[in-house]
């Protein structure tokens, strides 16, 4: 199955052509490069500028990743760099002036854009483990995490399943979640601290 | 590796920041993505835009009356810089360092169009293309340069 695919493999795919493989990649890696412009404050033109560069750039370099599975490295470091050639373009990269609130985005440490590749990696993992989840499962998951979430007595009735057992389904839902193998190692006691904590890995 | 540091309500939490990530990037900005793919076997390089004048009038406010309504772009490759003017009714441009060579206008729908370069690397398109398109740039010496997607 495509979704079983490593990143190193869908590389190689992609190598071959395959516009199947590109799209999967893209699907889950965009987040992380939405995720580091917003963190450049760029506005909506500008995101789209540093996509289409991003992309266009992997398109052009896929062949010659020394590594493909690190490739996400590769797309954060790669967005940083656009980020800033096109605050350049736009002659925003003078800090004088601007307010220091303004002026911290665009020199982030390297710590910041490590720690929001390994949230993006997390993310990818974890949305992959839920797509692959039983409908049910998808289907009390999603309206668990609704907000405001809906009482017991709403879900029993979208669902057509006893109060009693929402309880025992979400916990099986989740074991089944947590088994995934998307997440071998994306789950670990590091992985929930690399926000607070700079050693992430 | 067993999960042994996330309880339910933790793994709830992340999903649910794992899915909202999903969810703010706008469908248009992966879908773009996804035709970057159309890429691939194109042995041009890429030239970027480097600079915009429309995106730095609030720096370099123009002291010429008439030039504000000049649009000035820059797209840089590996090889080649293209600079473009763009005036009411057309398109100036000029590849540096100045060669001949042929521009096309490819657009997002319909057919590409063909303009020479003279031999100091200038080049006037008519009309201004109305929607999205991107530059094909070869020149005589054989540089192949495509700017991304420009819309004026």
């Amino acid at each position: 199955m495509r979704d079983d695919l490593s990143v190193a493999a869908l590389v190689a795919r992609v190598g071959d052509g395959d516009q199947a493989a590109w799209n999967e990649l893209v699907e889950r890696y965009s987040p992380l490069v939405w995720s580091i412009c917003l963190r450049y404050q760029l506005n909506r033109q500008d995101i789209d500028d540093v996509g289409q560069s991003v992309w266009l750039l992997l398109v052009e370099n896929i062949g010659n990743l020394r590594e493909a599975a690190a490739l996400p490295g590769w797309l954060a470091t790669t967005t940083k760099h656009e980020a800033l050639r096109v605050l350049r373009a736009a002659g925003r990269h003078e800090h004088a002036g601007l307010p220091p609130e303004h002026q911290m985005p665009l020199n982030p440490a390297d710590t910041t854009i490590e720690q929001e590749l390994i949230v993006a990696e997390r993310n990818a993992a974890l949305r992959r483990a839920f797509d692959e989840l039983p409908r049910r499962c998808h289907e009390l998951l999603s309206l668990l995490m609704s907000d405001p979430p809906p009482d017991y007595a709403h879900i029993s009735a979208a669902l057509g399943i006893p109060v009693g057992s929402i309880g025992p389904t979400r916990a099986r839902c989740l074991g089944r979640l947590r088994r995934s193998p998307h997440l071998v190692g994306v789950l670990g006691d590091g992985a929930r601290d690399v926000e607070v904590s700079e050693t992430g890995r | 590796m067993l999960p042994a540091g996330w309880d339910d309500e933790e793994l709830l939490a992340a999903l649910r920041e794992a899915l909202h990530a999903r969810q703010t990037v706008p469908p248009e900005f992966v879908e773009a993505a996804k035709n970057a793919f159309a890429w691939h076997n194109i042995d041009a390089e890429l030239a970027q835009l480097t600079y915009d004048s429309s995106r730095d009038s609030d720096y370099e406010p123009s002291t010429r009356a008439e030039a504000a309504s000049i649009r000035a772009l820059t797209f840089t490759s590996a090889h080649l810089t293209i600079e473009l003017e763009v005036t009411q009714d057309s398109l100036l441009g000029q590849i540096i360092p100045a060669q001949a060579g042929v521009i096309k206008i490819q657009p997002r729908d319909g057919a590409e169009t063909e303009f020479p370069a003279d031999e100091i690397g200038c080049f006037s398109i008519q009309p201004v293309p109305p929607g999205p398109f991107r530059l094909h740039c070869r020149t005589a010496a054989g540089i192949d340069a495509l700017t991304g997607w420009i819309t004026l």
